[in-house]
């Protein structure tokens, strides 16, 4: 029914060129709703601007918006004066000046319908009575003027006044900024239910995830002017494909009740115009996509992802692992064909009672471990052996006990630097400097007599960090980490999860956290694996294990930690 | 909050008769030396007692606050005090004098008024297009010439060189008319001249406060959304756009009426329009206290008693004000 193609939007003044929109793509059937989310400043409301046709005259447009056939572009202003409000229509953005401030809220509502639908005076009224109704308010709201509405009434006022001429296609702008909780709920219910009856396809513009869940089937992504990614609402939630959209997800509050909010890093570097626009903020960045534009590709059936590297990469994978441990003719099963699969810059939460296999498995996954059978690759390589433990950008390791996985008698330059020592990476003065960045990035001091401590002097805090520091060095694109906040105190655990949350999110690996803290998984992970008697038994993203686990053992684990 | 602004125009009242009664008796010269000397043609001389005699007539040898005191009086009984240069009444001069000047003032604010704003409103629409740009640069024009050169434009042109209009008056002197009619049209004909001048003037400022305050508007939201709902051009300018531009439009207006009885002041002069402007202009001449000072409090009156009328009507126009 609503087709847009290649539509761009370009604002020119001052002699600049802003790219508000760019390029973008999609349709709409009877009925259908679709969100588009963003941060604020990604294009939307110019997107919604730009399908009514009244973007201001600085505003250059191309591409073609097909309304029934009918190419709106191509239309008079005075023709598509006719198409405006009676078949597309638009629920603003509530703002206080968004009503004519001197005209009732019957006037407003009545001279669209006189005007598109030809309406006498006095049924018009009777209608805008109707309108009024059908949103929930009092027919008396009628006579009052804007300023004397509360905020919840005017976005009504606004809902009723874009269905005045029964649209077909509606388009609503951030339906419930700056609403308080109970009259969001209450418009996104209304909003949904007159969609059912009155079936028309339907546009939600918005930033908050609650609202597009809400409203919309499908959704698009959008940052900077270019849709990054499109796809159902459900699938996309549960599996992003594109780094941006899961950043967006970690950034709201309404998905991660429990988890800590990290926002997108801001860009580092000036976007160019001929590579892809989330470039500066990426995590998994590399050289194409600095010159190459991503085109919008089905990556699935019904998901489309415009990354050059196909969106989230796949880090690690691993399927049918087992492997047994015999003691005294006891075979001992630590792994029964497990499987995992880790996208770069994310958490998974491995957890599992002690003596579950957790351990072997990450042992397994590292490569430090041989499996009886199975097949693990990193980045499409299968693993042989300590080939990606002993290189940079590769897997890291940090265990428990920060006591024993360090010498007691190296300074701290020497527990850091020696990584690179050993692999013979880098000259001498890059050494110490990547040391010392790696001892900044833990929030560690840098200084010499710092440097020259021996680590047995340090508190088990500082030698965790250190700890971690030394992986860091090697900038590992996989980190696993080994029940390493399991000997410390409340507090220091604290600040080392913050710590590691704060690096993952802002270097950008992926990481395997091992634990059998069910709080702590639910505070930091993004993916839960769900380990029982060397089984993997349940797998998911962390939100909807925590709020509907399947599998008995889960539920069990759930309420033994007393969170379900 | 009411009888706030009532005691607020209260007091502006009394300073206005108060500088009123001063700035005369600050003023150089004499009333009885100007009448006997050879000002015009009067030639009347006076004695020293019958100078004495007139002053006493007139309260003038009497200490000043006393004479302040009868002045406060008399104002609050509506009497003005009597010409001493006319021998009249000064309430009953000026009366006759009022609605000449009264009814140039009005209809010019009117007419300049509407072409200023629907200009501005044109302007505005078309903004930054070449008729907006030239329309704008010839008000900037008219408005920063003085009235009185237009005046003396309109003069030379029309009436003196071309001879379409009357070189100056208000009617024909002496007339016989046949009909009301032929009145009327005598009197719009004399007054066509010292109407358009002060039209012109006052369509300059009208022009630029439409325009500027119906670019403000245009930017705003509900332009927005009237414009998405797919309405007419007419509707969205005029019912939309000027309703919210209206409230400094208006208040120009009456702050002009106010400006414009300045304005035709000088422009009556031009022309010998019999308004208060000329009867003003012989008062001074003459050092006619009595008689200026009416004129004064008269003119001073009439402007804030506009500002009074501005602020009621804010009211009714934005009812977001209480």
């Amino acid at each position: 029914m609503l087709k847009v193609e290649n539509l761009s939007v370009t604002y020119s003044g001052d002699g600049q060129k802003t790219h508000a929109v760019r390029e973008v793509s999609f349709s709409l059937e009877q009925g259908q709703s679709m969100g588009i989310i963003g941060e604020s400043g990604s294009g939307k409301t110019t997107l919604g601007l730009a399908i009514m046709g009244i973007l201001s005259s600085t505003a250059k447009v191309t591409g073609t918006i097909e309304y029934n056939k009918i190419n709106l572009r191509e239309l008079s202003a005075r023709q598509l004066d006719m198409y405006r409000w009676k078949h597309i229509a638009m629920v603003f953005q509530n703002g206080l000046d968004i009503l004519n401030p001197l005209m009732t809220v019957n006037e407003q509502i009545k001279e669209c319908i006189i005007r598109h639908l030809k309406i006498k005076n006095h049924d018009a009224d009777s209608r805008v009575k109707e309108l009024l109704e059908q949103v929930g308010l009092d027919a008396s709201v009628a006579d009052n003027l804007p300023h004397q509405l509360s905020g919840g009434m005017r976005q009504r006022v606004l809902i009723a006044m874009a269905l005045a001429c029964d649209p077909k296609v509606l388009i609503v702008d951030e339906p419930t900024s700056s609403l308080d909780a109970i009259s969001k709920a209450e418009i996104i219910e209304l909003l949904s239910r007159l969609q059912h009856q009155k079936r028309f396809a339907m546009i939600v513009i918005s930033h908050d995830f609650s609202v597009i869940t809400r409203l919309a089937s499908k959704m698009c992504v959008m940052y900077r002017g270019c849709i990054l990614e499109e796809g159902l609402t459900r699938d996309i939630l549960e599996n992003p494909l594109h780094p941006y959209t899961r950043g967006l997800i970690n950034s709201s509050p309404s998905l991660n009740p429990y988890q800590d909010l990290w926002g997108i890093p801001r860009a580092g570097e000036a976007t160019t115009d001929e590579g892809c626009s989330f470039f500066p903020r990426c995590s998994q960045r590399s050289q194409i996509c600095k010159n190459q534009k991503p085109k919008l590709k089905y990556a699935s059936l019904e998901r489309k992802v415009a990354c050059n590297q196909g969106g989230i990469i796949t880090l690690l994978e691993a399927w049918g692992i087992n492997k047994t441990y015999s003691f005294k003719g006891n075979k001992i099963c630590a792994c029964k064909d497990c499987h995992m699969s880790i996208r770069a810059g994310e958490i998974i939460a491995l957890i599992g009672q002690s003596g579950s296999g957790k351990t072997t498995l990450a042992s397994i996954l590292s490569g430090y471990l041989e499996p009886e059978s199975g097949n693990i690759e990193f980045l499409g390589q299968t693993i042989k052996q300590h080939e990606f433990t002993s290189k940079p950008k590769g897997i890291q390791m940090v265990f428990q006990d920060p006591f024993s996985s360090i010498n007691d008698q190296f300074t701290v330059m020497q527990a850091v630097k020696e990584p690179l020592d050993i692999l013979k990476l880098y000259n001498t003065d890059e050494r110490i400097a990547r040391v010392k960045q790696a001892l900044i990035d833990v929030e560690l001091a840098s200084d010499d007599t710092f440097l020259n401590r021996r680590c047995f002097t340090l508190s088990g805090g500082q030698r965790q960090r250190v700890a971690i520091a030394r992986s860091l060095v090697l900038e590992p694109r996989l980190l696993i980490a080994d029940e390493i906040s399991s000997m410390l105190d409340p507090s220091t655990q604290a600040n080392i999860l913050r710590l590691l949350k704060g690096l993952q999110n802002t270097l950008g690996f992926a990481m395997i956290y091992i634990t059998h803290d069910l709080d702590i998984a639910r505070k930091i992970a993004d993916k839960l694996y769900i380990m029982h008697k060397g089984e993997i038994v349940e797998t998911g993203p962390a939100w909807k294990v925590f709020d509907n686990p399947e599998s008995e053992y889960t539920r069990k684990l759930m309420s033994k930690a007393g969170l379900a | 909050m009411r009888y706030q602004k009532a005691l607020k125009y209260l007091v502006t009242f009394f300073c206005i008769i108060t500088l009123n009664f001063f700035l005369p008796r600050i003023m150089p010269g004499d009333p009885f030396y100007f009448l006997s000397s050879e000002q015009g043609e009067v030639t009347v001389t006076y004695s020293q007692e019958e100078i004495d005699r007139f002053k006493a007539y007139y309260g003038l040898d009497k200490p000043v606050l006393a004479q302040y005191g009868s002045y406060l009086k008399g104002i609050i009984k509506g009497d003005l005090g009597y010409s001493i240069y006319f021998g009249s009444d000064v309430r009953t001069i000026i009366k006759n004098r009022i609605p000449w000047s009264v009814s140039l003032v009005l209809l010019s604010v009117i007419i300049g008024g509407g072409a200023g704003t629907l200009l501005g409103c044109l302007s505005a629409w078309q903004r930054g297009k070449g008729s907006d740009k030239v329309l704008y640069g010839i008000m900037v024009v008219i408005s920063e010439i003085p009235a009185f050169l237009i005046g003396i434009f309109f003069l030379f042109y029309l009436a003196a060189r071309q001879g379409i209009f009357p070189l100056s008056g208000g009617a024909k002197p002496f007339a016989d008319y046949a009909s009301w009619a032929d009145a009327v049209l005598d009197i719009v004909y004399h007054g066509f001249l010292p109407t358009l001048t002060l039209s012109a003037v006052q369509m300059g400022g009208f022009y630029l406060i439409a325009r500027n305050s119906m670019i403000t508007v245009m930017s705003k939201d509900y332009i927005i959304t009237a414009k998405a709902k797919g309405l007419s051009t007419g509707r969205i300018l005029f019912r939309h756009a000027l309703s919210n531009a209206a409230l400094p439009i208006v208040t120009q207006a009456f702050y002009s009426l106010g400006q414009a009885v300045g304005g035709t002041l000088l422009v009556e002069n031009v022309f010998k329009y019999p308004g208060l402007g000329s009867l003003m202009r012989q008062a001074v001449m003459v050092r006619d206290y009595p008689l200026i000072q009416g004129i004064f409090l008269t003119v001073t009156f009439f402007v804030v008693i506009m500002n009074a009328v501005v602020d009621i009507l804010y009211k009714k126009l934005d009812p977001r004000i209480t």
